[in-house]
């Protein structure tokens, strides 16, 4: 207590150990820029390619099919030969992913701003889907633009809704919105499977052996911008995330709820001082935070899946992955987008009939999943981004002497 | 990142910190769940006797963890009778009824918690310690590849549960690794290892099986005990033997954590690791082994699921589904104690069975009650019905002076 | 108590970045007696004994036991060697009993690897016994008050074998009775051969217990000296010097209109103790108005209060004729008040955030940095500039993370925030808390310069020198009441004794 106070530059390991979430994650900014992203991508795919060599696969077939499957390719020869058709169609399909993957990455990125972890993005996005589903069957009457309009605001307002539970039980209770997150996923995924399988309210109406839902009227989906609509071409929903996007860059740089989200997520007490209500900003950023998934759930329901199945909610991890997304890009819009389209293209990518068959897309599928988990864990380690900065001081701290003799001799 | 029970002050939980009241409540809803389906109301089906009944054996078990033990076991003998009185009444007109609540259902809770039982008391040793492991569910899928996999190449299930075991040992050491000396965020770390079990038993799964177990696997045995009468026979008769050492492990647990030297230890680094520190307790190694520990128990849980009488030797991709997240749920519901963990895990387990049985006849009771132990952790994870008491440091790094 | 010498701390020296916390501090302790440590905040008392505990390795100098040399690498290392510590701030488990956290890690055992719980209590009770410490072994710590969670803390290191002990500033957190009680149980100790370190700044309390009384000054030992013949006077001088490192060169105050009134002000703190205990205060324009005391005495809790960070129990705040009552931080900015906290790192900037960013901190929602919630970062930066050359912030530009400036440059800017929005009345805090000369001198001048504006200024310090050369009037807080107000020609000596509460005796005395 009686110790005077040292006012030294606070160092990221303060920062690590005393910090919140968000502050602990600036600290990668200032400690390596773009270099621990990059970094963490390079390691997670060489650990990736040992275990794809450890079990008999060449690693590198297995990337560059990975590449091609991707669509990637189309990049680089965007003429119109039979195989670059294909091509294109595969890049179409990515981007398709990667629409996906921008807005539930954006989901949890914003909470992030906010000093939160949103493990909820999959119930969102399922919530979402739903909404979505129900308000496209419905109204059939009306014409496109409110039909779509109708809704896409409807599940996107699901999806803040959603999320907003967890800002309200963590902003009255203080109940950590880890776990309340996680259940409400549990809660959206046994209801959306009730809603959609047999005698489910949201069961198609032709045939009742089959737990799948209607398909949205043609007056809700969203028309096709790269490709044709019969064949799951890339709808309009892709511009629509960029949009949200550019929104998301908007409202955390460019307004004052961005202002409070970032004090708030920084320093909670520094922005009670500065006059911000910080509950209102938990509930606030968490309905935000759903907003983003609901959108992407509406999007994908009206854009090119159209009905959605018990099978379906089973399997969909798309919601998990925006973490990773998030994540590796930094919580920034650019950052999301630049994760959205890896993680798209891995997803896509390794669905494909690889060209080489060098590897089965089932276990190229999994690869995806191990290279997301080992990017988490990577980016996550403190420690690890903290020895990059302390080796880019020490390498700082080294000049200086060297040139310290020298003036003297020279004065 | 804030540990568990911490958070913005609460002042409505404040108010409501003597968990009496949830006891109370408990106990009216027990009444409630046998006053429900007897006239005048006389509900048809039991559906909302039983739910209103598991309600308040919830909220019992919650109260008697929370300090008021008498009157929280009191509330959940309440809320049982509740269900079987309301059961009774309503039993009568329908025989459809006759099939759902047998012996058997008894069987299937016991046989449906076990892994979330596994899983609670293994959660309890990371957490106690201070690392919050969100990787248990990750951790059970391990074992429950693993240990197929032993159980395949070795013929007989015992490789299958060391090498499951040792599976979920070895993926809580790298969590132990990130979360203790690279101090990352525990959330971001156990996440990250949920996401890697699930791509690496997938891959192997698809590398070794090609997505699809043949052929006749070695089993855990059941352990038979003739000779108790019909009833016991056809409840307890019959178990797997990890169910009964899942009820080894919760008195096992108790006696380590809460009266050996040990336990004390484990605590200590949980709730105040600098004070463990300044008495020379060396807090990196018990969360070490602590988080390890958590993966060999956690995995046997997932052995359980392939092998035990439910997985009966088969595996699918991501076949814990939640389980460990359950589990994880069913420990903040025990308050972090052994007993109130298994009450919980064996009440989440009962109402996933009357979900399987009940598919049968209505697909809305059977979502409910397969909701219902997520709802009942949302709202008491609210917090707002007296208190949750996490291990004080329970997700903080520990930084060395 | 023997003439014989336990330990000896010889020339010690310890500098931290930018202080010499201890320069050629030499200290020795008898055995089987108290020997209290005395000297104003930021003396370097702490820092000696956490060197003596192994929590820092002196610079140079020599710490002898027994006459033998010793170097100790961590607490353990001291622990071992038979020094025990009870910290500030209690190294203790709330949820456990008594008896655990005193035999956590040298727990006893029974059947081969069972806690043995009886033995442990029977242990902990005969202790209590032969102590005469009256506390429950089978008590949850959380249970007991903060005089027997001390105990259990002193418990800790007997039963460890510690014969010599540090307690630190152990009376900070007790009330009368439960410190009259603590020096009973130190009398004991002292009976039983036990030496004990006892470190305050509270002259009656050194007088009372100790048998030999070391002063420290500016990190630097001024005199060792028997309890017979010291007196207050004698220990208040050389605690607290003559010297007067800063003069301001200011006019006479030409107060005005009140700008800032309290009237019987209660406060809680977390843990519901009543800290601020019926203040009344009026601040004018044109004046500064210096709260001096002791750290811990309410000051903290009053500022909170009075800026909305808190709710106060009773009384009325009024800012420029403004009530206001159970009003939020936003409604304190609004009606005038400025606040420059105590703890610029903790609240007074968001780290991450740029300077610019900083600089709006209360106004970010307002014109015109922002207009319908579109923020206008170029007018944040213009003013963020305008602001680091007005108040000479140095070591960055509008850009720069807060967090890369150096203190003083942090503490200019928090302070030219909260003066460029014009406040009526401003509460600055502990201003120049750990800053350099140069940047003392220069918010020192700037108060002036604002008070002669006409604003009102409440500065609250725990440097008796600050308030010193810059109050207009000064007001003495201790224990949560204002014990003494100066206006004109007032000693230090005067007020450094109301700070320790030597206007009324000790009760317990």
């Amino acid at each position: 207590m009686s110790e005077p106070k040292r006012d030294l530059v606070e160092s990221p390991e303060e920062a690590a150990s005393s910090g919140t979430l968000a502050a602990r994650l600036s600290l990668s900014h200032r400690a390596g820029g773009i270099a621990v992203p990059v970094a963490t991508v390079v390691l997670a795919f060489l650990l990736g390619g040992l275990v794809v060599l450890a079990t008999g696969h060449n690693p590198l077939t297995a990337y560059h099919d990975i590449f091609n499957g991707a669509g990637l390719n189309w990049i680089f020869h965007p003429a119109t030969s039979t195989t670059q058709s294909a091509a294109a169609y595969n890049l179409s399909q990515t981007l398709l992913v990667a629409t996906t993957l921008i807005l539930t990455g954006l989901a949890v990125a914003f909470a992030f701003r906010c000093g939160m972890f949103n493990i909820g993005g999959q119930g969102q996005y399922l919530v979402g889907i739903v909404v979505a589903n129900w308000l496209g069957v419905n109204f059939a009457g009306l014409s496109l633009l409110p039909h779509a309009l109708i809704a896409i605001v409807g599940a996107t307002l699901a999806g803040a809704a959603w999320a907003g539970i967890a800002g309200v039980l963590k902003a009255t209770t203080g109940a950590h919105e880890v776990i309340s997150t996680i259940m409400l996923n549990y809660i959206a995924i046994y209801t959306a499977s009730w809603l959609f399988g047999d005698g489910g309210p949201l069961q198609n109406s032709t045939q009742p052996t089959v737990p799948i839902s209607n398909p949205v009227s043609s007056s809700a989906q969203l028309p096709v911008i790269w490709g044709t609509k019969g064949f799951q071409g890339l709808d309009i929903g892709f511009l629509i995330a960029i949009a949200a996007l550019v929104v998301f860059w908007a409202l955390i740089n460019r307004t004052t709820l961005g202002y409070e989200v970032r004090a708030v997520g920084f320093n909670p007490e520094a922005a009670a001082y500065g006059g911000i209500n910080v509950k209102k900003n938990i509930i606030r950023a968490m309905a935000i935070s759903g907003a983003f998934a609901g959108l992407a759930g509406a999007l994908d329901m009206l854009g090119y899946l159209y009905q959605y199945g018990q099978l379906d909610v089973a399997v969909s991890q798309i919601g998990f992955t925006g973490i990773a997304v998030a994540l590796l890009g930094r919580n920034t819009a650019v950052g999301v987008f630049l994760a959205s389209l890896l993680f798209g293209g891995l997803f896509y990518g390794t669905t494909q009939g690889l060209s080489s068959n060098v590897i089965q897309p089932e276990l190229a599928t999994n690869l995806t999943y191990i290279i997301q988990g080992l990017v988490v864990l990577f980016i996550g380690a403190d420690i690890l981004i903290l020895y990059l900065w302390n080796s880019r001081k020490r390498l700082r701290a080294r000049r200086p002497p060297a040139q310290t003799p020298a003036k003297a001799t020279t004065a | 990142m804030t540990a568990w029970g911490q958070g913005l002050e609460n002042p409505v939980s404040e108010r409501l910190r003597d968990p009496a009241s949830t006891g109370y409540v408990a106990i009216f809803l027990g009444a409630l769940a046998a006053f429900l389906a007897i006239p005048p109301i006389e509900a048809r089906s039991p559906t909302w006797p039983i739910a209103i009944g598991i309600v308040a054996i919830a909220l019992g078990i919650w109260t008697a963890t929370r300090g008021r033990r008498r009157l929280g076991w009191g509330a959940a003998v309440a809320g049982l009778l509740g269900i079987g009185l309301g059961i009774l009444a309503t039993r009568s007109g329908t025989g459809n009824l006759e099939t759902v609540f047998d012996t058997t259902l008894i069987a299937q809770t016991f046989g449906l918690a076990t892994p979330l039982v596994f899983g609670a008391i293994a959660g309890m040793f990371s957490e106690r310690s201070g690392v919050v492991n969100i990787g248990l569910e990750g951790m059970m899928l391990m074992g429950a590849f693993w240990g197929l996999y032993g159980s395949d190449r070795g013929g007989t299930w015992v490789v299958g549960l060391l090498l499951g075991m040792a599976s979920g040992g070895l993926l809580a050491l790298v969590l132990a690794f990130f979360a203790i000396h690279l101090r990352a965020d525990q959330i971001v770390a156990g996440f990250a290892i949920n996401f890697l079990a699930l791509g690496i038993t997938g891959y192997f799964f698809q590398q070794f099986y090609n997505g699809q177990v043949t052929g006749n696997i070695s089993v855990v045995p059941n352990l038979h005990i003739a000779g108790l009468g019909n009833f016991f026979e056809g409840s307890i008769g019959d178990l797997s033997i990890l169910t009964w050492a899942s009820f080894v492990l919760v008195i096992l647990a108790y006696v380590v954590l809460f009266k050996t030297p040990v336990g004390l230890r484990i605590r200590a680094c949980g709730e105040h690791p600098r004070a463990a520190d300044t008495v020379g307790i060396n807090v990196y190694l018990v969360r070490y082994c602590c988080v390890v520990l958590s993966g060999l128990l956690v995995a046997i849980g997932g052995v359980y699921l392939s092998l035990g009488p439910q997985g009966n030797g088969t595996f699918i991709f991501n076949i814990t589904s939640g389980k460990g997240f359950i589990a994880l749920a069913a420990m903040i519901f025990g308050n972090w104690r052994p007993a109130g963990a298994f009450a919980a895990a064996l009440l989440f387990g009962f109402s996933s069975a009357l979900a399987l049985k009940l598919q049968v006849y209505s697909s809305q009771a059977a979502t409910l009650f397969q909701i219902l132990p997520y709802v009942l952790t949302l709202v008491a994870l609210a917090g707002v019905i007296g208190r949750t008491v996490a291990p004080a440091a329970d997700g903080k790094p520990y930084a060395k002076q | 108590m023997s003439d014989e010498l336990v330990l000896e701390m010889r020339s010690i020296r310890k500098e931290f970045p930018g202080v010499v916390a201890n320069d050629d501090v030499s200290f020795d302790v008898r055995r089987g007696e108290v020997h209290a440590l005395l000297g104003e905040n930021g003396a370097g008392k702490s820092t000696l004994m956490n060197i003596l505990y192994g929590l820092y390795r002196p610079d140079a100098g020599e710490i002898r036991l027994n006459g033998k040399p010793v170097s100790f690498g961590s607490a353990s290392d001291a622990i071992d060697a038979g020094i025990g510590m009870v910290h500030q701030h209690f190294m203790l488990i709330p949820v456990m009993t008594v008896a655990e956290n005193v035999v956590l890690g040298t727990e006893p055992v029974k059947d081969g690897f069972l806690l043995d719980e009886g033995a442990a209590e029977r242990r902990v009770a005969e202790m209590a016994k032969t102590f005469k410490f009256a506390v429950e072994p089978g008590a949850l710590v959380e249970d007991i008050g903060v005089g027997q969670q001390q105990r259990v803390e002193i418990m800790k290191a007997l039963y460890r074998n510690a014969d010599i002990l540090i307690l630190d500033e152990p009376t900070a957190v007790l009330t009368p009775q439960e410190s009259s009680d603590l020096f009973e149980i130190l009398r004991t100790l002292r009976r039983e051969g036990i030496s004990i370190i006892f470190i305050s700044h509270k002259l009656n309390e050194v007088l009372e217990i100790a048998d030999r009384i070391t002063v420290l000054r500016r990190g630097k030992t001024i005199e060792t000296v028997p309890r017979e013949g010291a007196t207050e006077e004698s220990l208040a001088r050389a605690m607290v010097g003559r010297e007067v490192l800063l003069r301001v060169d200011k006019q006479p105050a030409e107060a005005g209109d009140v700008l800032l009134s309290v009237q019987d002000l209660h406060v809680r703190d977390d843990r519901g103790i009543e800290k601020v205990r019926g203040v009344s205060l009026e601040v004018r324009a044109g004046e500064i108005v210096g709260m001096a005391g002791v750290d811990g005495n309410g000051q903290t809790e009053l500022i909170e209060a009075l800026t909305g960070l808190r709710r106060a129990e009773s009384g009325r705040i009024e800012v420029g004729g403004r009530e206001l009552h159970h009003a939020s931080t936003r409604d304190v900015l609004d009606a005038g008040l400025g606040h420059i906290p105590e703890d610029r790192q903790r609240r007074g900037l968001v780290l991450e955030f740029s300077l610019a960013e900083n600089v709006a901190l209360h106004d970010y929602a307002l014109p015109p940095d922002s207009k319908w919630g579109w923020l206008f970062p170029k007018r944040l930066v213009e003013r963020a500039r305008r602001l680091i050359e007005e108040f000479d912030v140095r070591g960055g530009g509008p850009f720069t993370p807060a967090g890369a400036l150096s203190g003083g440059n942090q503490q200019k800017l928090v302070a030219a925030r909260e003066i460029s929005r014009d406040p009526k009345a401003l509460i600055a805090a502990q201003p120049t808390r750990g800053l350099d000369v140069g940047a003392i001198e220069y918010l020192h001048r700037r108060l002036v310069t604002e008070r002669d504006e006409g604003r009102a200024i409440l500065l609250v310090s725990l440097e008796l020198d600050e308030i010193l050369s810059l109050s207009d009037r000064i007001l003495v807080i201790y224990e949560g009441k204002i014990v003494g107000e100066h206006t004109g020609e007032v000693s230090e000596e005067q007020i450094g004794f109301e700070m320790v509460g030597v206007q009324r005796k000790a009760p317990a005395a």
